[in-house]
């Protein structure tokens, strides 16, 4: 595994990732998820707006780092606001 | 073959989607079964060991600054702020859109004029489809070779007919805008067949009484193709267009071999200018977080490819 | 049979096969080169070659650099395709049948390694394949291709067997066929021109692909079209053997092309046409 070159932060990310794709399987084993109409205007379940959500964080992030020198912490507010309204809301 | 079976099997590609909506519709659920997770379990672990841990390595390359395994620099993100204000890279990326653009101006309208013009009974369907079909069967370095040869000026047809019969001076090695062209028309050449066969599924799939109606009104050859087949058509083409978007998109091997990405920068898309970095330079820092920006550009493309796929099934 | 496709423009006929003569064009006149000698493709330009003749292809089979290569690609297309299919087969069977947790995101999550950058993987292939002593073993491509041909397998099964009625599974379960049974005795020949055109597109896809392939590759298992990226020399480029390698590399396409005619869209399509 030497060449994978891991490094704390990127292993505690993949460990998240694990931890929340264990977490909605567990989650939807005691309650199936229920697809529905959100304000993205097509049917989700709460799989599809957490991958949405991964999504547009991801594109925030990519956003914010590509125009401004400000705090990528303030990005990640931002892109963790975002996932939420829309694993929420979507 | 008799010509009657010849039509049927021409038929079954278009009819396919009909098929299953009316499987679908017999049988609307079908049962829950968690055991299928054995049956599907191959597929994960072939998929993971050649996606899953690639991506993860490349994640790890994308935050690093990595001279070897043992000998390497965390750096946070400071590669993707270099990666995502390059203006190279943004170039690249501006360049990949416009061709994706202009592909589809080109290639969606063309296809479908030719799935309307082509042969819909009789012996010469097999014939029209072997010829059409033809240039998607063709390795994607052959594709290169081919117009490599076919544009040059000096030794082949398309760049002499270009500057000897029309008079003008083309030449795709020294000129941007040539090679430019050159690749456009490659691709013309290579995937509009794809848009045909695709809509030419779909015109197929179309049931008779539409055009007997058209007939008995007397419809004009127009008004049966904007009223009856066009409409008909909007599932193949949503299909059509988001493949040809999004193979145009990760283009690599055709514009490679004619230009090789130039001259200068001219034909250099997204996926050049990454394979230049990552294995050109080996630069892994700089290619991982590339691929990293790359990818989630792709995923989302491919999420609306998805939804629209499974909900035009429905 | 009555005149019932709808009626057409005079002239759309005429149209259609001047396009598809037009569509010929590129790859006659690279057929043409392949047979002159190099000494007329530089010498001076003509319509057709003033002088006949085979020696690129006696070149092509006699130097092992060439012909080498093009065993190699062949021997990791075959590879890859049986192990796409083998793959392949329970799980799309599985998505075709039954519903299952996370069943549509495993399908999409497929869809998205199909329409993946093979640019994406170029480097960890490369560390990978170096690490677990794959590099530059025939074995070695036809895992790596296995990346976008097992999720292409999946979709294009699944389509195929979406098509075929349930009712015929549950009979064949009352009939006492256990699943593996079934599946060989059965199913399997009721989807054999699935399979085919399956095939026939992992060979494709694994045949055409170049940038991963030749990023893992050096000597031994060095793929035709990385060969044929390398024909430039010092004393130039070598036209005729070039085009040579490329009429050879299109034959396996075009042998199988007469019976997959009516499937093509569909496989291009993931199955969903």
């Amino acid at each position: 595994m030497q060449w994978m070159v891991w490094t704390l932060p990127t292993a505690m990310v993949f460990a998240g990732l694990a931890l929340l794709l264990a977490g909605m399987a567990i989650w939807g084993h005691f309650s199936p998820p229920v697809a529905r109409r959100g304000f993205l205007r097509i049917e989700t379940d709460r799989g599809d707006r957490l991958y949405i959500g991964l999504i547009s964080a991801a594109v925030v992030l990519a956003g914010w780092i590509a125009v401004t020198d400000l705090s990528m912490w303030l990005a990640l507010a931002c892109a963790l606001a975002v996932a939420i309204v829309i694993g929420v809301w979507g | 073959m008799s010509e009657q079976s010849t039509a049927v099997a021409g038929g079954e590609a278009g009819t396919a989607a009909t098929t299953k909506e009316a499987a679908d519709a017999q049988a609307p659920v079908k049962p829950k079964n968690n055991r299928a997770w054995f049956l599907v379990l191959p597929v994960v672990v072939s998929v993971a060991f050649t996606a899953v841990i690639p991506l993860m390595t490349v994640v790890n390359f994308s935050v690093q600054d990595v001279f070897s395994p043992d000998d390497r620099i965390f750096v946070g993100l400071e590669w993707f702020r270099s990666v995502a204000r390059d203006p190279e890279v943004r170039a690249a990326f501006v360049r990949t859109l416009i061709f994706s653009a202009q592909v589809l101006l080109l290639e969606i309208p063309l296809g479908v004029a030719l799935a309307v013009a082509m042969p819909r009974r009789g012996v010469w369907v097999s014939v029209a489809l072997v010829l059409v079909a033809l240039p998607l069967l063709i390795p994607w370095n052959v594709v290169g070779t081919i117009w490599q040869i076919f544009a040059r000026p000096d030794i082949g047809l398309g760049g002499w007919a270009i500057n000897n019969v029309l008079g003008l001076d083309f030449n795709y090695t020294l000129d941007s805008t040539d090679a430019w062209i050159t690749v456009l028309i490659m691709d013309v050449w290579h995937w509009t067949p794809l848009v045909a066969l695709l809509a030419y599924a779909g015109l197929r799939s179309i049931p008779q009484p539409y055009f007997q109606a058209a007939q008995i009104d007397g419809a004009s050859a127009w008004a049966v193709f904007r009223h009856i087949q066009l409409p008909r058509l909007r599932g193949v083409l949503t299909i059509a267009i988001l493949l040809r978007f999004m193979d145009s998109f990760m283009i690599y091997t055709e514009p490679f071999v004619v230009t090789g990405g130039g001259p200068g920068n001219a034909t250099s898309f997204l996926s050049i200018l990454l394979s230049k970095i990552a294995v050109g330079q080996f630069d892994l820092g700089p290619a991982g977080a590339f691929s990293l920006l790359y990818f989630l550009f792709v995923q989302i493309l491919c999420y609306v490819f998805f939804t629209v796929l499974t909900r035009s099934g429905r | 049979m009555a005149r019932t496709t709808g009626r057409r423009l005079p002239w759309a006929r005429t149209v259609f096969w001047l396009y598809a003569a037009t569509l010929m064009l590129p790859i006659l006149w690279m057929f043409g080169m392949s047979i002159r000698p190099n000494d007329d493709i530089l010498g001076s330009f003509s319509l057709l070659p003033q002088r006949v003749t085979f020696e690129n292809y006696t070149t092509f089979f006699t130097d092992s650099a060439w012909y080498s290569s093009y065993l190699n690609s062949i021997v990791y297309t075959s590879m890859n395709a049986v192990f796409s299919l083998i793959v392949a087969l329970p799980a799309a069977y599985a998505f075709s049948r039954f519903r299952f947790a996370g069943d549509k995101h495993l399908f999409f999550w497929l869809l998205t390694n199909r329409m993946a950058p093979p640019a994406v993987f170029l480097l960890p292939f490369f560390q990978i394949y170096q690490a677990v002593g794959l590099f530059d073993t025939h074995l070695g491509v036809a895992i790596a291709h296995m990346l976008f041909n097992v999720p292409l397998a999946v979709w294009i099964l699944e389509g195929f067997m979406s098509g075929i009625p349930r009712e015929i599974d549950e009979t064949a379960a009352i009939d006492g066929y256990s699943l593996p049974r079934f599946f060989v005795k059965i199913f399997l020949p009721m989807i054999r021109s699935a399979v085919g055109v399956t095939l026939f597109f992992c060979f494709m896809f694994s045949w055409v692909e170049l940038l991963i392939a030749r990023t893992i590759t050096s000597v031994n298992a060095k793929p035709i079209a990385a060969t044929m990226t390398r024909t430039v020399s010092a004393a130039g480029v070598d036209w005729g053997l070039l085009a040579t390698a490329g009429v050879l590399t299109i034959i396996p396409g075009a042998i199988v092309i007469w019976f997959v005619r009516n499937y093509v869209a569909k496989g291009f399509a993931l199955g969903r046409v």
